[in-house]
């Protein structure tokens, strides 16, 4: 009987140190900020048929370093590896791209971003979003005069996708305008209240109002490339509404 | 036809009675447990990470039975002598070899449709996505292990059951990177390296022509042509090997 509870004894003192001794280790001190990141043909090589997992696996560690790291010392130094290495791995997976992008630009790389989106979009040509954030940060991020243009024309690709949302137009249309592109301003206009509803068409109208010339034959002569692009009874319902206040 | 299969039949009680479908259990609380987590750090990619570390550890599990179980079939037999028995009644040995596969195959779809079903029911209830080419994608899991076992079952009546679990899995993994052969034999300038690499080449089963978790994921559009191809190329390599372990088998003195 007692070399039983000898033996029990030392078993629990066994297991209250295991427990101590883990519980008692000092806190992981905060890791580099730069790792060592494979390149991703060695993953293409030698595990084709667990490529996306792998790029899964590097996506939770992408995710974990960027939380790590941004509250923390701010250095983010290995993320453009980490990303390319996941996005060439999973090429698809389009999370990658948009955490990553946002993440670059807290790294301070928005030129990474702009490239990283860029490869996004050509991979996934059917997700409005990629042209969407390209226009965003071509104007947000952009220099020279021609980042409101460069901005515009990708809001033009990203508007062309079939389900993107009905702001993308009048969002093109306005930076077109501002970049001195009027014709073409008017144009996707015309466009975003064509596809849009009711609240899509009273801001179109409101836009090309604040575009359009005041002068009546300037403005019908502004109007009219709106026929090649619209159904005639769209574009008489939309001349017919920027003209109302001529009528009265 | 019927010596192969009562020995499939008895091959599938008795695997099966080997508390084989514990596995699936064990995989299901792997699953939630780790669904659970990857929901919390993923950052809303839960249902693509619940598939494609689901099949991963189909892969694995599904890799580690079949290589377990393949191994010990025929040398338990042996070593248990109940092969007298079997060999002293009117039955081939390439019929016993034949029936312990299809045995073994019948375990696996077993194993496997438990855990695909459970990983496609559990992606559905929290990731709200009704997958059927997770489905497909454990199918085509099954046919590779299909010539993992085959060859598993070769080595078998070759060496002993650990030397022929170890080839089986080694197998597998060399089955990978079966292209990074291909590679070498392009790359070689000697002719006799050239022409045994080729050999190899085509000695491995090419387990990795068609990435069937990426087509699981949207990562890339499977070609059902391919699949088609790839499938029946699987299955005529289990012949083959089958053929020959049948042919080692019958050459075996016991």
């Amino acid at each position: 009987m007692l070399r039983r509870v000898v033996a029990a004894l030392v078993v629990l003192a066994c297991a209250a140190g295991v427990v101590a001794y883990q519980a008692t280790r000092p806190s992981r001190a905060p890791a580099s900020p730069r790792v060592f990141v494979p390149s991703p043909r060695f993953f293409q090589d030698f595990s084709p048929s667990f490529r996306t997992s792998i790029a899964d696996l590097y996506y939770l560690q992408m995710v974990q370093y960027y939380g790590e790291h941004v509250s923390g010392d701010g250095r983010l130094d290995s993320l453009p590896e980490m990303t390319t290495l996941v996005t060439a791995l999973s090429p698809r997976f389009t999370r990658a791209y948009l955490f990553s992008a946002f993440a670059l630009i807290d790294a301070g790389r928005a030129d990474a971003a702009y490239e990283l989106l860029k490869r996004g979009f050509a991979a996934n040509p059917g997700d409005w979003r990629f042209p969407a954030y390209l226009g965003f940060f071509a104007y947000r991020y952009g220099a020279g005069e021609e980042k409101d243009l460069a901005a515009a024309r990708w809001y033009e690709k990203a508007a062309a996708i079939p389900g993107s949302p009905d702001y993308l137009p009048r969002l093109a249309a306005a930076l077109l305008a501002k970049g001195g592109e009027q014709g073409k301003a008017v144009l996707m206009l015309g466009q975003a209240y064509l596809a849009g509803d009711k609240y899509a068409r009273e801001k179109a109208v409101k836009g090309l109002e604040c575009i359009l010339p005041t002068e009546k034959e300037a403005r019908m002569r502004a109007l009219a490339p709106l026929y090649e692009t619209m159904p005639r009874a769209d574009a008489d319902a939309l001349v017919a509404e920027l003209f109302r206040e001529y009528v009265q | 036809m019927n010596q192969v299969v009562a020995i499939a039949v008895n091959t599938f009680k008795e695997t099966i009675r080997d508390r084989v479908l514990a596995v699936i259990v064990v995989f299901a609380l792997l699953m939630i447990v780790g669904g659970l987590w990857l929901g919390s750090i993923s950052l809303g990619e839960q249902g693509r990470m619940m598939k494609d570390f689901g099949l991963v550890a189909v892969t694995l599990f599904g890799l580690v039975v079949a290589v377990f179980i393949a191994a010990g079939l025929v040398h338990k037999e042996v070593e248990k002598r109940t092969v007298f028995v079997l060999f002293s009644k009117p039955v081939g040995r390439a019929a016993f070899i034949a029936g312990k596969f299809v045995g073994l195959c019948a375990t696996m779809a077993v194993v496997l449709a438990g855990m695909g079903v459970f990983l496609f029911l559990l992606v559905w209830a929290v990731a709200g996505e009704a997958s059927g080419m997770l489905l497909v994608a454990v199918l085509m899991v099954y046919v590779q292990l299909l010539a993992i076992m085959a060859v598993t079952i070769f080595f078998s009546t070759l060496g002993s059951a650990i030397l022929a679990s170890v080839l089986g899995i080694c197998v597998f993994v060399a089955g990978q990177l079966s292209h990074n052969v291909l590679a070498l034999t392009r790359l070689g300038q000697n002719a006799v390296t050239e022409a045994l690499s080729w050999v190899v080449y085509v000695v491995i089963p090419n387990l990795a022509a068609v990435d069937v978790k990426a087509g699981a994921v949207g990562e890339s559009t499977l070609a059902w042509g391919e699949v088609a191809v790839w499938t029946g190329y699987l299955l005529a390599y289990v012949v083959v090997v089958l053929a020959l372990a049948a042919l080692v088998f019958r050459r075996k003195e016991f």
